[in-house]
């Protein structure tokens, strides 16, 4: 049996940047863009994938936003991208949410206060709208930030913070992510401070998802691995109920990773049935 | 028969649908690797189209050995008087969109040869049986370059068909594919294996570059029957490697690891028993 240890999440660190680095590039030259927009919070994620993008293409190539807003302003997180931009050699624009968002709420006929995570969903799809702006303007790609934990557990808004044209880091566990961010020197307090989407004050991941990382991505892994919940928890001493879950959990969010589910009328249907490369030379 | 033969392996790059720019590059290749004396060059699976096709295969298929690519190719072999390997989607003449993932070998005199790809691979990135029929042939052909059986990328995951050309004469087995990286670890453990179970020459030519986010790794090599790695291109970066050939050689291997003289022909009869019970 596969053991689940933290040495089974262990990267060749050299090869998985490199080849990350290969991939924005290609895939930036192929589309013809000028660069890439990203939405850079100051957490290890956007961190991450905003300093490989720019070792791949090069600095001046890369837009950043900083999206704060009013009910979420965090300091700590701005003067962290901040820190990154200046490391990585790239531009970071703010653009505060704020307003955005309060008419937003005016608008809506049903807006409730109360209601957190419609609300705090509206803030993630908030912020691919802005990305989405300045790629057109500027004739860039957006780059996404999503890592493989986050995806397998649907723990992302849909079609808010997942949207993007490449996601560069959806093949690698939050833990991986870490060591990746330390290999290309990514600030240690960057790393070790707790993931966040951002949505409302005070949310931290691990404490949503209720399990820490450690943890949850020895269990995804073993569930990659095709091991059975049973075997997943005798091998990392957990109850089965809670591996079983975090199963249910991947398995009942596939919505969120697909496009919408579509009608079968014809012979050749979008989704179900074409199937084309991404670029043609 | 050649005693000695030069070979070339073109780990090209390819653009994903443009088989003028392909051919292109094949024919560029071509002329550098004949001015550094190679005899017989081989480039990766789906060179003519890239691999990563999906619906384009329909559009991108030609005949056998009718179609304007080949007929391209085979003008080139004969004006640099070499042989070429090369990989491309194959459409059948008999019906349009049965359609075959198809090595083709053609030298100076023209069209010499194919071989349909027998294993299509279909899970993780792969989905080949989608669109491929599988082929039914391991024909080997003898050339000015040797006796030569050609095999495509997952196919030698499967020792049978190497064997299978081996036991027909075989003097060398090539391998042309597109793998990409998470892939590399088996290729080079079996490529050696392969040339050494059959104490054969073996060459595997590989893709380069980036299709759909998938990475090729490259690392073409020339491996001796004993299993020696006679040439190794670089990992991913295009590159072009030559290596001599010795058929001469292989017979003290034969003689020093004799597994040709020790088959047991009976334990073929209850593998197939065995795999149709599988």
């Amino acid at each position: 049996m596969l053991k689940l240890t933290k040495e089974a999440l262990a990267l060749d660190l050299s090869t998985a940047a490199t080849r990350i680095k290969r991939f924005i590039k290609d895939y930036v030259e192929k589309t013809k863009a000028k660069g890439i927009v990203i939405g850079l919070s100051g957490g290890i994620d956007s961190s991450t994938a905003a300093a490989l993008a720019a070792l791949a293409i090069g600095g001046d190539k890369i837009s950043a936003l900083n999206m704060p807003e009013k009910e979420n302003y965090n300091t700590t997180d701005i003067r962290h991208a901040k820190m990154v931009a200046k490391k990585f050699g790239f531009k970071l624009e703010t653009i505060d949410l704020s307003l955005i968002l309060k008419a937003y709420y005016k608008a809506l006929p049903i807006y409730d206060e109360d209601d957190k995570l419609s609300r705090g969903n509206i803030k993630a799809r908030t912020r691919m709208v802005c990305l989405y702006y300045y790629a057109n303007h500027l004739g860039k790609i957006v780059c996404g930030s999503s890592d493989k934990s986050e995806t397998m557990m649907g723990y992302f808004t849909k079609w808010g913070d997942v949207a993007a044209d490449i996601s560069p880091l959806m093949d690698v566990y939050k833990t991986q992510v870490r060591q990746l961010a330390a290999h290309i020197e990514i600030p240690k307090e960057i790393i070790t401070k707790p993931p966040s989407p951002q949505l409302w004050p005070g949310q931290t991941a691990e404490n949503e998802l209720g399990v820490k990382y450690e943890v949850l991505d020895l269990i995804l892994f073993g569930l990659e691995n095709f091991m059975s919940p049973e075997e997943i928890a005798q091998s990392l001493e957990l109850p089965v109920k809670l591996v079983q879950g975090i199963k249910d959990t991947w398995l009942t969010r596939e919505h969120k990773r697909r496009l919408p589910l579509t009608i079968k009328l014809e012979y050749r249907t979008v989704g179900a049935d074409f199937r084309l490369p991404y670029t043609r030379s | 028969m050649p005693k000695e033969i030069n070979v070339a392996l073109a780990q090209i790059s390819c653009k994903v649908g443009d088989k003028e720019s392909n051919l292109k590059t094949m024919e560029q290749t071509i002329s550098q690797a004949k001015e550094k004396g190679a005899n017989l060059i081989i480039f990766p699976e789906l060179a003519l189209t890239g691999y990563v096709c999906k619906d384009l295969v329909y559009e991108l298929a030609e005949p056998v050995p009718n179609g304007p690519s080949i007929r391209q190719i085979a003008k080139t072999a004969k004006r640099q008087n070499v042989h070429v390997i090369f990989g491309m989607i194959e459409s059948s003449a008999k019906a349009e969109a049965v359609i075959h993932n198809t090595a083709v070998l053609v030298g100076p005199k023209g069209f010499i040869g194919k071989y349909q790809k027998m294993h299509l691979p279909t899970h993780s990135v792969f989905e080949e049986k989608r669109y491929f029929r599988p082929g039914y042939q391991t024909p080997v052909f003898e050339t000015d370059t040797g006796k030569i059986g050609l095999i495509i990328c997952y196919d030698i995951f499967f020792p049978e068909i190497t064997r299978v050309m081996r036991l027909k004469g075989a003097q060398l087995i090539t391998c042309i594919s597109a793998s990409p990286s998470i892939r590399r670890g088996f290729f080079e453990v079996l490529t050696a294996a392969r040339a050494m179970e059959n104490t054969v020459f073996v060459t595997y030519t590989n893709l380069v570059g980036i299709e759909d986010g998938l990475q090729f790794w490259g690392g073409s090599r020339v491996i001796a029957p004993n299993g020696n790695i006679i040439a190794q291109a670089k990992y991913d970066e295009e590159d072009v490697i030559t290596a001599k050939i010795n058929y001469s050689d292989m017979k003290k291997v034969e003689a020093f690891v004799p597994t040709l003289r020790d088959l047991r022909p009976e334990l073929f009869s209850t593998l197939k028993e065995e795999a149709e019970n599988l």
